[in-house]
């Protein structure tokens, strides 16, 4: 319980400056509903539509996730309140769950808008919910955790700002996360699915009975998020130190 | 008991880098204790391992009776650390930080709210309190870290380098903080390179030059080392009669006869006597301010 406390408050402490500037909240949120304003306003099928609401979840949690590198170098590098919390009560499970917590309070605006358009928009169960709630989930974790990673082993500021985002962008725009997976040629197609952000915009779309999946293609997204979860479960933990070897 | 005790300490890092050797030293309840040394001579790294942040290589260091590698846990319940060149988050005031913090180390809100009101009026912050850090001077920033490291009550505080690139005003703030604390018998190990802050803060110093401690023990001791760095102005009388000479004996025989040269010409002699930078200069072999230049 205590510990619970600790993450939230340190949560809270990293996303404060945003959560205290509802304008720029609003701003970032709108990044990922861009392209869904760009297809509504040209006029493509609805299917399209609400695939790209999907693609908007897709991205907004690899943003997040991704952004947590922002959020483990500048805390250890630049504020240094990482070392005031390593030579505190506060345990390292508290402080990555916090910085983690932080990235979702601010990713939760755009989240809470499209699970709500697609739970009005498509006949997505209660079941279909909480699949695709998990699939947000997974995603959320495995770019956090890449995030962590990437963080703790920046060691140039500028870079600490630039890359992030970067990869955010080469994951969550770039692969077919607001269109489909048959719009690429088939030689890329293997290659995006070497993703994850692929991986889980097809899952999520299958949840929203928008598109069909084979078992096989089924179980591969299902393993391939999990897997990919756990590579980075230990290459983020071995990066990522409490006390400073 | 001893507060600090550092036997044989050592680190070098994983690249190879050499910063700390053969450190030892103890530092008694409620003192104000340097660590004085240029940049890069093992003072943060020294502070980084007492601290719990960092792993020695060798020896052993026990804090507040506890050994920080071993018992890191128990070491960590007592101590605050303000690190070098930590700053506050610019879009949160200063408020915010300390009541937080508070709520970080396990208070509950209504006694984070009062230790936080009663914090920021002891170090003169509670008029700044709606304040965003981006708008308070350095020194007030400054207060605002050192405040944070209060929101506990440690029984032993690291500074270090606090007072770098401030004002003379926002340094003589954090200094009267130092002095503060230390009368409410908090023990403090502070790391500068600034000679003045040592001097006008420190109970006992060290100072540490490329990893090893070339010195241990008062102001007044550092500077004994360094009894024939004093210098010695002849100048005229009356302000004419040319510049004044400014002579820097290296024995008794040289100051008596300095002194008999002056009677006999009737110029004044002035003595300065040597200052902890004459004593930090002979000890290291190379002023501070040479380091890299």
């Amino acid at each position: 319980m205590m510990r619970a406390r600790e993450a939230v408050y340190i949560g809270l402490f990293d996303s404060l400056p945003l959560l205290r500037d509802p304008m720029l909240l609003i701003l970032l949120s709108l990044i990922a509903f861009l392209p869904v304003l760009f297809i509504f306003a040209f006029g493509v099928g609805g299917g399209a539509l609400l695939a790209s609401v999907v693609g908007a979840i897709v991205l907004s949690l690899a943003f997040a996730g991704i952004g947590s590198a922002q959020s483990v170098y500048f805390n250890k590098h630049w504020f240094r309140f990482q070392d005031i919390f390593v030579a505190s009560r506060v345990s390292p499970i508290s402080y990555a769950l916090g910085l983690s917590v932080s990235t979702l309070l601010v990713s939760l605006p755009a989240l809470v808008i499209a699970f709500a358009v697609l739970m009005l928009d498509t006949p997505m169960g209660v079941l279909g919910l909480l699949a695709l709630l998990a699939v947000a989930g997974l995603t959320w974790m495995a770019m956090l955790l890449m995030g962590f990673a990437l963080g703790a082993s920046t060691k140039n500021t500028r870079r600490a700002n630039s890359l992030p985002q970067l990869l955010g962008l080469l994951l969550g725009f770039l692969p077919p996360v607001y269109y489909p997976l048959s719009q690429l040629p088939p030689a890329l197609q293997p290659l995006a699915l070497a993703l994850p952000t692929t991986n889980a915009a097809q899952l999520a779309k299958y949840y929203a009975g928008l598109i069909p999946l084979t078992p096989l293609e089924f179980w591969f997204g299902w393993a391939y998020l999990v897997g990919f979860v756990a590579a980075m479960v230990v290459i983020a933990s071995r990066m990522a130190h409490w006390m400073d070897p | 008991m001893a507060v600090i005790e550092v036997d044989g300490l050592g680190k070098t890092y994983p690249g190879g880098t050499k910063a700390l050797h053969d450190v030892s030293f103890q530092v008694p309840k409620g003192e104000v204790f340097c660590l004085l040394g240029r940049n890069g001579a093992g003072k943060t790294t020294l502070l980084r391992i007492l601290a719990t942040q960092l792993r020695p290589t060798t020896g052993r260091a026990v804090v507040l009776g506890h050994d920080v590698v071993h018992e890191a846990k128990l070491v960590r319940e007592k101590i605050s650390v303000v690190p070098q060149e930590a700053r506050p988050q610019m879009m949160l005031s200063g408020y915010d930080h300390i009541y937080l913090m508070s709520l970080i180390r396990g208070m509950p809100r209504p006694e984070a709210r009062k230790r936080t009101r009663a914090i920021m009026e002891e170090f003169d912050l509670w008029e700044h309190k709606d304040k965003l850090t981006a708008d308070l001077s350095g020194g007030l920033r400054q207060r605002v870290m050192i405040a944070i490291a209060l929101t506990m009550d440690p029984e032993l505080i690291f500074l270090d380098e606090p007072t770098i690139g401030l004002d003379p005003l926002g340094r003589r703030q954090v200094w009267s903080m130092v002095r503060r604390l230390a009368k409410q018998g908090v023990t403090v190990l502070l790391t500068t390179h600034y000679m003045d802050e040592a001097e006008k803060l420190a109970g006992r110093l060290a100072i540490v030059d490329r990893g090893q401690m070339v010195f241990l023990g008062s102001v007044e001791a550092a500077k004994a080392r360094a009894a024939h760095g004093m210098q010695v102005v002849v100048e005229p009388m009356n302000g004419n009669g040319g510049e004044p000479e400014v002579l820097s004996p290296t024995s008794d025989t040289e100051i008596l006869a300095i002194v008999q040269r002056g009677i006999q010409e009737g110029r004044r002699v002035t003595f300065k006597p040597p200052t902890l930078e004459d004593a930090f200069i002979a000890m290291v072999g190379g002023g501070i301010d040479d380091e890299g230049a």
